[in-house]
Order: C-alpha cells, then sequence, then structure tokens
C-alpha cells in the first residue's frame, strides 16, 4: 500500500522520473533538496560543480551500508541506485557541461491524511455498547476506547448550572441571563434528555450561533476590513462577506456549497448574488496598495507585490479547506508533502485572472454584465486620456516640464503661507463631464448703482493636492442682466469659453464693466468645468461686484446657481460673498506665477494639436456617454471580492478575465521565469490529475471548487471536522489545525476524525449543525471539568478527554458578555460595521484613534462580531486578549495570561463605562450586588461573596463593585 | 526540526491546565539559563528612520558626487526607480568630514555623532528586497516582507523574556505624530505569545501607556482607593475561585497578575518621570525648555531634538530596569505635510530637522550608556527601511533606493570605529554585488551577541520551524569585538 501510492504519485508529479542507472537522476532524487548551493545542509553541495565535498567518496559511505545515514528521513536507496552513484564517484564524481542538477524529490502519499476516508455507516453497531451508564453517542464510543487503552475513566456529567451556561457560550457566544439558567435546570430535573436536546436547538436556531461560529471562520479567512501595510486604507464593502459568513452558518448551508461559493460562486451560481458576495474570501487578506496602485505591474516591485498577492489567495484557500501548506513549494518541493513547485504554481494559474476589488453583486446578470462592461470602458478611455497627456508632456519635453517645475514650486512655496477662512467658497455638484455648463448668480441689491469691476477669486483645497485655484472653471464668461433667467437684455462682460484658460490660482482675476448700471443679476456661467480627481466641478472663493465707490456691492447678496454642494461651513453658496478668500504667497512670485501660467497654456495651445484635440474631444464624448449611461443603471450594491471586471485603479488594471502568464519561478525569484503553467492542484489523492480541464479563469476556479468539495479528497473533511471539534474543546484531534502535512501534528483519535469527517460527508445535508448537535449532546463534552491529580498524573493535557476543558472567553466573548451585563448589547444584525475609533487624516494614511472614541456611542453597542477591524493598528483593548491578528490566518487562539490584560480589563475606559451602565442597571434592585453577581456568573453569590462585594460597594460605590465584577475569574471562564 | 520544549509546554499550558505556575507567569524566555553560547549583550536598542533615509546624506561619503554634481546621472545600467527616472547625480546636501580616532567621515547634519563614532561599526552595503515602504519597513522589523511574522523585538522576548516582573520586555517609543507603515504590525508578536508584542509607551503624552491608569473621564467613581480596595476583593474571591480549581494554574496565575499589574503601575510611572535626571543629563538629550509641548507646526530642529531625545532618555531608564528591547522611531506615515525621511521633494527640508534631533538623541543614550558602564551589553542598531537614490528627483529630492542603504551598530559586543561593506562609487548598489549584507545578516548577529544561535530559535508554524532570519542569515565576524 505504501509503496503503491509511491509509486503513483512519482507517475502523477514527475514525469521527469528516476532510472536507476542514471548517477544525476539519483542525486536529483535523493540529495539535491539539501545538498544544493543556497541550502548547503551539512557544507555539502552535489548540485553543480565544482562539488562542495572534501571526499566524494564519503557519499557512498553515507548511502550504504543496513542503516544509511542519507538520505535522511527518507527511505534507503535501491541497490541499483546505489551502485549508479557508486560508479559515478569512482569515475570523478563530475557533472559535465556546466549542468546544474534539480531537486526532483516529491515527497509521497504515504501519510494518514492523505489516505481515503472509509465510509462510516454500520460501523458503530452500539455505539452506547461501551459503557452504558456514560456513553451517549458515537463520539463517546471512540473517546471510551482510547481512555481505556491508557487506564483512565471519564467522569461524571457536569452540573446543569455549568452545561447551561458552557452551551450558551459555545453555541452562541453570549452568556445566558440568570432566569435561563434556573429554567433549564429546572426543565432538566424534571424532564432530563428531552430539555437538554430542546436548549441546543433553541441556541443552534438561533441567529446569534452564525455570528459567533462566523467569528471562528472569519479568522481562518484573515478577514479585515481595510487594506493594512503602508496607507492603511478602509475597505467599506468589505462587509456583505462577513454578513454571507453568518448568514451561510445560520442557515446551515451544506458544507461543500459553502465551500465552492468562496472559491467560485460567481461561476458555479450566476445571477445569485451571494455567490458573488461569498469571494469575499479570496480578498479577505490584507493587500499592499502602494505597490498595487502606485507602482503598479509595469515595474518589477509591482510584479513582486502581484505575486504575493497570489500567494495569499493560495495559501488561504489551501490552509482553509484543505489543511494543507501548499505555499511550503514556492522556492522548492514541499519536503514534506506532495505539493511539487509546479503543483504550486499550477495554483497560481487558477487565480491568475483576479484582483481585489470593489464589485457589484445584486444586480440582475444583464444590468450586471453592462455595468462591468462599462467601467472597464471608461477606465480604458481614461488611460486613453492619460496616454495624451503624456504625449502632450513628451512633446512639450524639457520646456514644459520646465515650466511646471517652476509652477510647481512657486505654488509649494505659497502653500504654506496661504491662509483661508473655514468657509471656502461656492462648490457645485460633481460632474462626470467637463463640458456640463453650470453657472453662479448674484442678486444686487435695488439700490446697487453703476458697477465698476467683478473680482473673482479661486478657491483653495488640498483634496487631490490641488490647492490653489480649486475649482476655478477653464472656459467661462460673465454676463450682466436684469432679468435673473438671463433670457434677455445680457450684457456679456467677458467671454472665456473659445479657449482654456490658465488657472490663476488665488491670484485675483478682475474683469472691468466700465460702470456698467442697471443690472441686477450677475451671472459667471463656466462652460469647461475644472477637474478634481477623476470628475469635474465649478468652484469660486469669492466673486466680489465692486462699485465706482470700490464697495463690494454683492457683500452678503442672495446667491442662486444651478446646482450646489452645501457641506457644512466649507462650502455653500453664501460663502461666494462673504467676503472670505484665501490670501498669501508674496505678491512677486504671485506675479511670476501668472506668467509662467500664460506661458504654460500658450505652448500647451501649441502642443494640443487639432488632431489631438479632436482625439480628445471624442474620448471625452465617450467617456461621458459611458458615464450617463453607467450612471442610469441601477447601482447595486458593491462587495469586495476577488474581481476580473472593475474600473481600473492606479495601476490596477483589470484582467477581464484574461488570466496573466504565470510561470514557475525558479527558487519563487520572479527574475528566474521557468515553464508557463497552465491551471491546477496537487495530485493529493489517486485518480486525478494535476492540470484542470479549463478553457477559461471561471472554468478553472470552477474546477478547483469541485476539487476542494470532492468526496474522495481525503483533507478537505477532514479539515472542517478537526476545525468543528476545535471550536467546541478547544483543542483539534489534530492540534495543528491548518496544517495536517508531516510538519503537523497526527490525530489523538483518527478513527473518531474519520468519522466525523464522514458523518458530514455522507450527510445528505452536509450540515454543519447536525455535527454540533452530535458533539455537544455526547457524554465527551459533557463532562465535568473538574481536576483529578490521579488522571491528572497519566494524561495531564487532557489529550484523552477524561473531563471537560475549562475555557477562558475569547476577547470578543469577553466584550460582548461585558455588554450583556451593561444592558447595552445592541442586537441589531448585519450591514456595515461598527467602528470604535475615530479616523484621523482619512485622505493619505488614516490614524484609527481608538482612543477618542465615545464609549457610550450605542452604535458600537453591537457584537464584536459586527466591529470595523482595521490591520495597521488593531484594537487595543481586544488584541491584549488575544483576539486574533488580521494579518494572519488564525486557526486557535492564543491564551496567555498577562499584567496588561490586568490593567486592560480594570482601566480600560470600555470597561470602566460599562461599569457605570452595568451599575445603573442593577441599581434599583432591592440586593443590587446579588443581582449584578447573578449576571455575571450565572449563579447566587454565596453569603461571605455577597458581604465582601456589598461592602466594597457601600465603601467605594456600586459601579466599582460592578467594574470589580467584571474582573472575577469566573466571568472569564466557563467550567 | 524538532519542536523547541520549551515552546510546545507553554504553547500546551495556555489550553490545559495542570503546569506550574512558574510556566505561565514567570518572565524567562524560552532560553534562559540554556544560551547557544555565552552572550556579551542583554539587551537591544533599534533606531527606525520611517521613510527611508539618505545613506548618502548621513553616513555613507561618495566623492564622486561631488565630482559629477549637476550632470545627469549615469550608471550605465537600467534603472527602475519607485516615482520618478534618474536625475542628475547629487552631492551630500552637507558637508562631510571626520571624526574620532577611527577618522570616519559622516556629515556634518550628523555631527554630534562625530563624538561616538569610535563605538560605531557602520555597514554600507545593505540590500533590501523591493523599494515598497511597508514591505521595506516590515523585512527590516521582522525579517519578512510580507505581513504574519514577529518582530525582532518579539523574538528576543520569546528567547530571554524579562529582566523586570514589573515592566514589559519589549517596549515600543513610536513617532507621536503617528504610526509608519505597517502600523503596529511592525511590533507584533503574531504566532508568538501575545505577551511577547510590543507595549507603545508615548513619552510626554497624557495617557503614555494605554489602560496603566482608569480615566477619570470614564467615570468620576474611579478613586486610587477604589482601586487599591478593589483588587483586594478581586484577591479574595478570584483567590476562592482558583484554590476550589487548584489543578488549573491558569486561575492562579490570574490571581498573580493583578498583583503584577499593581506593580506595573508604580515601576512604570517611576520610570516614565525624567524630572529628577540633572540639568546637564536633559541637555545632553537635548530636551526642549518647553518640553513635549515644543512647537513643531513647521519641522523644525529644536522640536525635533526634544522628541527624539526625549524617547532616548526614556529607553536609557528602561534598560537600567530590565527592558530587554525598546524600539524607537523617527518619523510617522506618509502623511501631509511631510514628518518623517521620505525626501522625494526636498531632503534638505525633512533630513535637516529629523537627522539633526536623530544624532542629538542617539549620540546621547551611546555616551550615557557608555559612562553608566551599559554600553558594553547593550546593542544599538540604526536602521531604515531603505536608502535614497545618488540622484536627483525634482528639484531637491531623491527617490527610493532599495539597492543598498547603510547599518550601523554600537554597544554590546560590537566592534567599534570600523566600517565593514561598502557601497558603489555612487552609493546606488553594494561595491560587491555578490556579497551584500542582507537584514538576515544584520539579525543574525544581534542575536549571536545575545548569546543565541539564529538557526535554532524556532516556532513552528504552519509546516515550518519559522526563525527571524528565515533560511538566510550569516553573522558579521569582522565587527565583532
Amino acid at each position: 500500500m505504501k509503496r503503491s501510492s509511491l509509486l503513483i504519485s512519482a507517475v502523477i508529479l514527475l514525469p521527469l522520473g528516476a532510472t536507476g542507472a542514471d548517477p544525476f537522476a539519483v542525486l536529483e532524487k535523493n540529495c539535491i533538496s539539501c545538498h544544493n548551493t543556497h541550502d548547503r545542509k551539512g557544507d555539502v553541495v552535489l548540485d553543480r560543480m565544482p562539488l562542495g565535498i572534501d571526499d566524494a567518496r564519503a557519499i557512498i559511505d553515507s548511502i550504504s551500508g543496513p542503516d544509511p545515514d542519507m538520505p535522511k528521513g527518507r527511505d534507503a536507496l535501491k541497490p541499483e541506485e546505489v551502485a549508479a552513484l557508486t560508479a559515478w564517484v569512482e569515475a570523478g564524481a563530475s557533472i559535465p557541461g556546466g549542468r546544474v542538477l534539480e531537486d526532483t524529490h516529491v515527497p509521497g502519499r504515504d501519510w494518514w491524511s492523505l489516505q481515503p476516508i472509509p465510509i462510516q455507516q454500520g460501523l458503530i453497531a452500539d455505539p452506547t455498547g461501551s459503557d452504558r451508564n456514560w456513553a451517549k453517542n458515537a463520539i463517546d464510543a471512540f473517546v471510551i476506547a482510547k481512555l481505556r487503552e491508557k487506564n483512565l475513566t471519564p467522569s461524571p456529567e457536569a452540573e446543569p448550572a455549568v452545561l447551561v451556561r458552557r452551551l450558551h457560550f459555545n453555541l452562541t457566544g453570549l452568556p445566558p441571563a440568570p432566569e435561563q439558567v434556573t429554567a433549564f435546570v429546572e426543565d432538566y430535573a424534571r424532564r432530563g434528555e428531552p430539555a437538554y436536546r430542546a436548549l441546543v436547538d433553541a441556541l443552534l436556531d438561533s441567529p446569534a450561533h452564525g455570528e459567533h461560529f462566523a467569528r471562528h471562520w472569519l479568522d481562518v479567512a484573515r478577514y479585515g476590513e481595510t487594506h493594512g501595510y503602508d496607507k492603511d486604507k478602509p475597505r467599506p464593502n468589505a462587509w456583505p462577506y462577513r454578513d454571507y459568513v453568518i448568514g451561510s452558518l445560520n442557515a446551515d448551508k451544506p458544507w461543500s456549497q459553502f465551500v465552492r461559493e468562496q472559491v467560485a460562486g460567481d461561476v458555479l451560481a450566476p445571477g445569485d448574488p451571494q455567490g458573488i458576495v461569498a469571494l469575499g474570501f479570496i480578498a479577505a487578506g490584507p493587500w499592499d496598495l502602494i505597490a498595487h496602485v502606485e507602482v503598479g505591474e509595469g515595474k518589477l516591485d509591482g510584479r513582486i507585490a502581484k505575486h504575493m498577492d497570489r500567494d495569499d489567495m493560495v495559501s488561504a484557500v489551501f490552509n482553509a479547506f484543505m489543511s494543507t501548506t501548499a505555499q511550503c513549494a514556492q522556492c522548492h518541493h514541499h519536503k514534506f508533502d506532495p505539493v511539487s513547485m509546479e503543483d504550486y504554481y499550477r495554483l497560481h494559474a487558477v487565480f491568475a485572472a483576479v484582483d481585489r476589488a470593489d464589485r457589484v453583486y445584486d444586480l440582475d446578470p444583464v444590468t450586471q454584465k453592462r455595468r462591468e462592461g462599462l467601467a472597464v470602458e471608461i477606465g480604458k478611455a481614461e488611460a486613453g486620456l492619460k496616454a495624451i497627456d503624456k504625449r502632450i508632456a513628451d512633446a512639450g519635453g524639457a520646456e514644459l516640464s520646465g515650466l511646471k517645475a517652476k509652477i510647481r514650486s512657486l505654488t509649494d512655496q505659497g502653500a504654506g503661507k496661504i491662509v483661508k477662512a473655514p468657509e471656502f467658497g461656492y462648490h457645485s455638484q460633481i460632474s462626470a463631464d467637463p463640458n456640463m455648463a453650470k453657472w453662479v448668480q448674484i442678486e444686487l441689491p435695488a439700490d446697487a448703482g453703476p458697477i465698476r469691476e467683478i473680482v473673482l477669486t479661486g478657491a483653495h483645497d488640498d483634496f487631490g493636492s490641488i490647492g490653489s485655484g480649486f475649482g476655478f472653471p477653464v472656459r467661462y464668461r460673465v454676463e450682466l442682466s436684469s432679468d435673473p433667467a438671463f433670457a434677455r437684455d445680457v450684457t456679456v462682460l467677458v467671454d472665456r469659453t473659445g479657449a482654456d484658460v490658465p488657472n490663476p490660482g488665488i491670484v485675483p482675476v478682475t474683469i472691468p464693466a466700465a460702470g456698467a448700471t442697471g443690472a441686477r443679476h450677475v451671472r459667471l456661467t463656466a462652460t469647461k468645468l475644472a477637474k478634481r480627481s477623476n470628475d469635474y466641478i465649478l468652484a469660486l472663493a469669492e466673486m466680489a461686484v465692486i462699485g465706482m465707490d470700490g464697495k463690494n456691492l454683492a457683500a452678503g447678496a442672495p446667491v442662486t446657481s444651478l446646482d450646489t454642494i452645501e457641506s457644512g461651513s466649507r462650502w455653500g453658496r453664501r460663502n461666494l460673498v462673504d467676503g472670505k478668500f484665501p490670501t498669501g504667497g508674496d505678491p512677486e512670485a504671485t506675479r511670476q506665477l501668472a506668467e509662467l501660467r500664460s506661458a504654460e497654456q500658450a505652448l500647451l495651445d501649441r502642443l494640443n494639436t487639432p488632431e489631438i484635440v479632436g482625439e480628445r474631444a471624442a474620448l471625452d464624448g465617450k467617456l461621458a456617454g459611458w458615464r450617463k449611461e453607467l450612471a442610469a443603471l441601477p447601482a447595486g450594491k458593491m462587495v469586495y471580492a476577488a474581481a476580473t471586471h472593475f474600473t481600473k485603479f492606479g495601476g490596477v488594471t483589470p484582467t477581464e478575465g484574461k488570466p496573466r502568464e504565470i510561470r514557475l519561478l525558479r527558487r519563487g525569484d520572479i527574475k528566474s521565469p521557468g515553464p508557463v503553467m497552465k491551471p491546477g492542484a496537487p495530485a493529493l489523492w489517486a485518480g486525478i490529475a494535476p492540470e484542470f480541464r479549463a478553457t477559461n479563469e471561471g472554468e478553472a476556479r470552477a474546477a478547483l471548487a469541485a476539487y476542494l468539495t470532492a468526496p474522495e479528497n481525503p483533507l478537505a473533511w477532514r479539515s472542517i471536522a478537526n476545525r468543528v471539534w476545535l471550536w467546541h474543546f478547544g483543542r483539534g484531534i489534530v492540534d495543528s489545525p491548518n496544517d495536517f502535512g508531516r510538519m503537523g501534528m497526527e490525530p489523538t483519535h483518527p478513527e473518531l476524525l474519520d468519522y466525523l469527517a464522514a458523518a458530514l460527508r455522507d450527510d445528505p445535508k452536509q450540515s454543519l449543525k447536525s455535527l454540533h448537535r452530535l458533539i455537544v449532546t455526547s457524554a465527551t463534552w459533557r463532562q465535568g471539568s473538574a481536576g483529578d491529580p490521579a488522571k491528572a498524573a497519566v494524561d495531564g493535557e487532557n489529550a484523552y478527554y477524561w473531563r471537560a476543558n475549562r475555557r477562558r472567553l475569547s476577547a470578543e466573548e469577553l466584550r460582548d458578555a461585558v455588554l450583556v451585563a451593561a444592558g447595552k448589547l445592541n442586537r441589531e444584525m448585519g450591514g456595515p460595521s461598527f467602528q470604535d475609533f475615530v479616523i484621523e487624516k482619512p485622505e493619505h494614511s488614516p490614524h484609527y484613534q481608538y482612543h477618542l472614541h465615545d464609549h457610550n456611542d450605542p452604535k458600537s453597542h453591537r457584537r464584536s462580531i459586527y466591529r470595523m477591524i482595521a490591520r495597521s493598528q488593531t484594537q487595543p483593548f481586544l488584541t491584549t486578549l488575544d483576539c486574533a491578528d488580521p494579518s494572519q490566518m488564525v486557526a486557535k487562539r492564543d491564551e496567555t495570561t498577562t499584567a496588561l490584560q490586568a490593567l486592560a480589563l480594570l482601566n480600560n475606559p470600555f470597561m470602566t463605562t460599562m461599569a457605570g451602565h452595568f451599575a445603573a442597571r442593577v441599581k434599583g434592585n432591592a440586593d443590587p450586588v446579588g443581582a449584578a453577581f447573578a449576571i455575571v456568573t450565572g449563579r447566587a453569590a454565596r453569603e461571605e461573596e455577597r458581604a465582601a462585594l456589598a461592602g466594597y460597594a457601600d465603601a467605594h460605590g456600586l459601579e466599582n463593585a460592578c467594574r470589580v465584577m467584571m474582573n472575577l475569574s469566573e466571568f472569564a471562564y466557563v467550567d | 526540526m524538532s519542536i523547541d520544549r520549551r515552546h510546545f509546554l507553554t504553547g500546551l499550558a495556555a489550553t490545559f491546565p495542570g503546569l506550574a505556575l512558574t510556566d505561565l507567569l514567570a518572565r524567562d524566555g524560552v532560553l534562559s539559563g540554556h544560551l547557544h553560547r555565552p552572550a556579551k549583550a542583554k539587551r537591544v536598542v533599534q533606531f527606525f528612520m520611517a521613510g527611508a533615509a539618505s545613506h548618502v546624506d548621513l553616513f555613507d561619503h561618495k566623492p564622486q558626487l561631488e565630482k559629477e554634481h549637476g550632470q545627469q546621472w549615469d550608471p550605465g545600467e537600467g534603472v527602475e526607480l519607485f516615482q520618478s527616472s534618474p536625475g542628475a547625480s547629487t552631492k551630500s546636501y552637507w558637508e562631510f568630514r571626520p571624526h574620532g580616532a577611527c577618522g570616519k567621515a559622516i556629515s556634518d547634519i550628523v555631527a554630534p555623532l562625530g563624538g561616538v563614532v569610535d563605538d560605531i561599526a557602520f555597514i554600507h552595503n545593505v540590500v533590501g528586497k523591493t523599494g515598497v515602504h511597508s514591505q521595506g519597513t516590515l523585512l527590516q522589523t521582522t525579517g519578512f516582507n510580507r505581513p504574519g511574522f514577529p518582530s525582532a523585538g518579539s523574538w528576543v522576548s520569546y528567547a530571554l523574556g524579562s529582566e523586570n516582573d514589573n515592566l514589559p520586555s519589549f517596549v515600543v517609543l513610536p513617532d507621536h505624530r503617528g504610526l509608519a507603515s505597517n502600523g503596529t504590525k511592525n511590533w507584533s508578536s503574531m504566532f508568538l505569545p501575545a505577551e511577547h508584542q510590543g507595549t507603545v509607551i508615548r513619552p510626554g503624552a497624557a495617557t503614555p501607556i494605554d489602560d496603566l491608569f482608569a480615566s477619570k473621564t470614564a467615570g468620576g467613581y474611579l478613586t486610587p482607593e477604589a482601586d487599591a480596595a478593589g483588587l483586594e476583593v478581586l484577591r479574595r474571591l478570584n483567590g476562592s475561585y482558583a484554590e476550589s480549581r487548584t489543578d488549573d494554574s491558569r486561575l492562579s496565575a490570574r490571581l498573580h497578575s493583578y498583583e503584577l499589574a499593581a506593580r506595573m503601575q508604580l515601576s512604570a510611572t517611576e520610570a516614565l518621570d525624567v524630572s529628577k535626571e540633572p540639568s546637564y543629563i536633559k541637555d545632553l538629550y537635548g530636551l526642549a525648555p518647553e518640553g513635549p509641548g515644543v512647537d513643531d507646526s513647521t519641522i523644525n530642529v529644536k522640536a525635533e531634538t526634544e522628541f527624539f531625545g526625549r524617547k532616548c532618555l526614556i529607553a536609557r531608564r528602561l534598560l537600567e530596569r530590565g527592558v530587554r528591547f525598546v524600539q524607537i522611531w523617527s518619523g510617522n506615515d506618509n502623511g501631509f505635510p511631510r514628518r518623517n525621511w521620505d525626501s522625494h521633494e526636498d531632503v534638505k527640508r525633512d533630513h535637516g530637522p529629523l537627522a539633526a534631533g536623530m544624532a542629538v538623541g542617539a549620540a546621547a543614550l551611546i555616551k550615557d550608556l557608555k559612562q553608566r558602564g551599559m554600553l558594553e551589553d547593550t546593542i544599538i542598531l540604526w536602521t531604515t527601511e531603505f536608502g535614497r537614490m545618488p540622484c536627483a528627483q525634482g528639484g531637491g529630492g531623491r527617490d527610493h533606493n532599495p539597492f543598498v542603504f547603510t547599518n550601523w551598530l554600537a554597544g554590546g559586543g560590537i566592534r567599534g570605529g570600523v566600517t565593514h561593506g561598502e557601497s558603489d562609487q555612487w552609493g546606488f548598489k553594494p561595491l560587491d554585488r555578490d556579497h551584500p549584507t542582507q537584514v538576515y545578516d544584520i539579525h543574525a548577529t544581534i542575536l549571536h551577541l545575545l548569546g543565541i544561535d539564529h538557526t535554532r530559535l524556532t516556532v513552528r508554524q504552519d509546516s515550518l520551524d519559522r526563525r527571524l532570519t528565515d533560511v538566510h542569515g550569516h553573522v558579521i565576524r569582522e565587527i565583532l569585538a
């Protein structure tokens, strides 16, 4: 069996094949993985000339004899192989022709986790047969067998009051109310088993169940709501994936459907929004915005980032669903498990067409497709416009870049000295089309008198690094009229609509009016708007209408406009006539700036040949049309997920489904590309080919989804069965849940694991809830947690489950339990996450300022699963309590006990704020301390406990007593 | 290949009751009492210049740039830069002058370091992997250019533990204006136990350590008397809970953690109080008379000196009290206006004040440790995510240079007054391109001096025995004393 599986894997994975007679093939298969120029194990190098070994005859010694030293940890060489190497050494141990030997060894499938999972039906004739007094279901049969083997006996069932608290926390992550404890204890005493099962069913049916187990899964999925790395920007559309996980678990979605959707939901269920939302799994991990957006794949650093990005996707899928560390085959074949470099790069090829981006998920397929198409076309046209800009810049050469540099330098110098009021000015609505005419006008008082001149002053806003002249129209005219509609009696004061006008910055633009009289209305009409980032606006700090005496006739006058953005104090119509506009820069620099800008404009006018103007107009026209069409389509909701169609942003160009070329990278080095790889996955069980039959990227992901859920897959079912066990017992049957390979742990109860894996696989509903029910109704799970020195001497780790494991609440469970105690828990489900920080400097590198959060904000009183998870600044309070870090896949939480935890639980403002609410909640009670104690522990206080707390409350207030109770070990632990 | 036994045990203890209390709360590291080799040093200070400090303007003197200054720079090969295409060769913005007995030339802007140059070993041929800030920063702090790995400080804390139960073993003094690329990832413990993550201390801030004391604004009921009495009630109630479950050492550890917390309140407060430092010490570190409130509305030398100097002084006080690893940051994120070393636009504007302030504080710390006899077992490392190009970007800036940059070390077993590894004539790439210095070598050397074989300090994580130096690293023997 062992030998044959090795052979099969060799045939499938190793087309090179070793022939016993070729010494180089023998070396490549057996020696080179360690003795190469890079690894130099034992300071021996055998992959090229000159060999790195003192005396080549040592090779023969090390591989010969009954118990040879080499190859380390592997089967001894066959006699013909030893003969081949001996002959080679005797002939002078030389590798000809500059050849470099490559490692061809891929470990075999002779490992427990790669063996088929037997069908279990009928395997256990009478699960309770072994111990009728104790055992309740099949799980117990496996456990008791092992206990007997170790001369151990199980513990009796825990007290009902302990069981009810344990069940509530385990199945929902929330504590039972004191009255729920009492009710269960009574019901259980009266009805026994049916009462227990009724509680289990109720808790599994509770919406809180999905919320709780979603936290477990999101730990594995490395889910976060910011990108991480540099400029850690939020992902405002990540949360639908979180809701998808909660919803799927609450609906008890068949496990294989849950898996398939997260890899290829868009392909397998077209038209089903959930199929797209599920792809949030692939995108959930960290992402280097700068390397992708600002550098991009045009540069080496951008390609390295893209490679690392795919590595994250491959690792996530294989660690999460397969408990296999495929990522170890990036630089060389996996040293311990049957994953070759070819396998690894085939997995890259599966994800070669996807990026992480916001995508629409809830539209009908036709609209969806049109939206995606438009998004791509818009991106292309924008790139086309950029290309024209580049042609202009190239044609302008040093002259243009010199002018720009001087303008920039003068603007920068001025920028520090600009003085402006918080009232920036008037700001139109944003337009997708630069050629949309927008107007703003002033109604002068009836007694205004003649007008000497109009003075326009540009606004200043750091948005998009624009600064001075923000929103100043590119083409415009200024007119007077007695008619507010400007339908008749119009005097044109200036018409600059024929050609682009250089932006004056904040230098006032004076338009003579020659003492015009009789006009009540002054209107500025922009016929070409100013560019903002990817859109267009009209903005102006001040429009002054100067009378013959130099006074501003427009001060405080009514302002009307086509449209406006009225946003706080900064922008509003009234700001156009408030006498507040930015000033600054020295006059000489200002004059120079104006000159430079005219010179630049003159040069640009020359460079903008009619041909270019035509091209640009054509693109502008198309863009405007597409944007209009896009705006008219239903917008839909967005999810941050794996995507192939989206609007290009920075250096991230949508593939439109066309996969990037994936090459095997020698030593994982992007500068050493090998052969082109097609999509596939390692042949980890018999009868499958390492390459997929897929003709496009969607099919490739669908093929991977099928692979991950194949009934024959020996890893997938064991992987999830083990995770579920871990979530209930705090320890996996395999205690390295992401790694079932040779470097991982081995199962303590292999038959039990197979039983659970097969139970899920062969269940027509593939119901996780059935698995939960099986586990929590077992006698094994229901044991008491009390210690026993004699048993501990045999099995101190409780690896064989002779009792229950007391567990500490996770960071989130503890936070939620505090909110419950305080009477503040807000049970609103789903939707955008709450923030328990204030974001400062959002425009560049957001600062997530937790200390500025108001803990009385009811929005932040939702369950912790709805908290916005920032990667660069993790939540300090929860992090101290061993919360999962979203930058790595966390299969199992750490549990540390530190002084910093004690400080956080005593002093963190969340705790002290909630202590106040907790006290207010119980204050009206006849025995406030007793009521509070029951809430945090689920039991009545003993007299000495009540006395100690009541005395303390009398001396230092009920709030402090509540704070102390939330620091009780009994609150933090579940027996 | 074998799991380190000690880690194995603590891992189990975390889940399974029954192990001794000492395994849970004692501040021993996994190698305490059985180091791999005799240690030369006990503790480490890591200076980190966020944004990428220019080696050619600070420590790596390039006369060739003075000759070529203003001419189009031509290295004779294609160069792909982060933001720009190569401009003119640009000499240092400051003069270089020799210092000390060794005669090492360093830039005038870091002249205060001239006084300790004979204690410093310079390495001018350090190379990075990419020119992306986030990746370069993680590479220098964790040894990997992607998130998911413990900080060097966490590894040292994990290996050696703390010398003082009442203070954290790994302390981070960030730039008060914000965190550099990757934020707290630069001092996360990741797959090492959480007690080894860096504890942030903000010298001079209203709340230097999160949650050390309750904030009165959260409730008027919070008083020192209530705190003290509350701890007593907790001791009794948690004590009786633990006594009824004696087999579970986590519960007694938790009981003990509240006592430690109370002691930490006293110890940390005392360690952060510089008011009793004599004035000559405050002057040595360049503290401003107005303290942390010094005006920094525009970037200036006085403020930068105060900010960096105060952190260095606090670092000394923490090191004296047994803190194992202190990470000191200069510069924040890439926000606006610029307050870090990422001088794409104007080297003089940003590097000037930052370097001048850094040099005063760093030189003071080295001198002060020396006069207290602590320099001999304290390793100082100065680093940054990468260097800057020898050619101009725009008028007065320089683009990223991940191809070569400078680190320097001092103290604990380091040979002073030496330069190891040179860059080429421009400071563009290593002079010997086949033998650069990598971060792994720096880390291996530091661990070596701490008595640790970098290949043997490992933790099993997803199939691999992870270590600070990945699968690389050679001790740089040339700079050992």
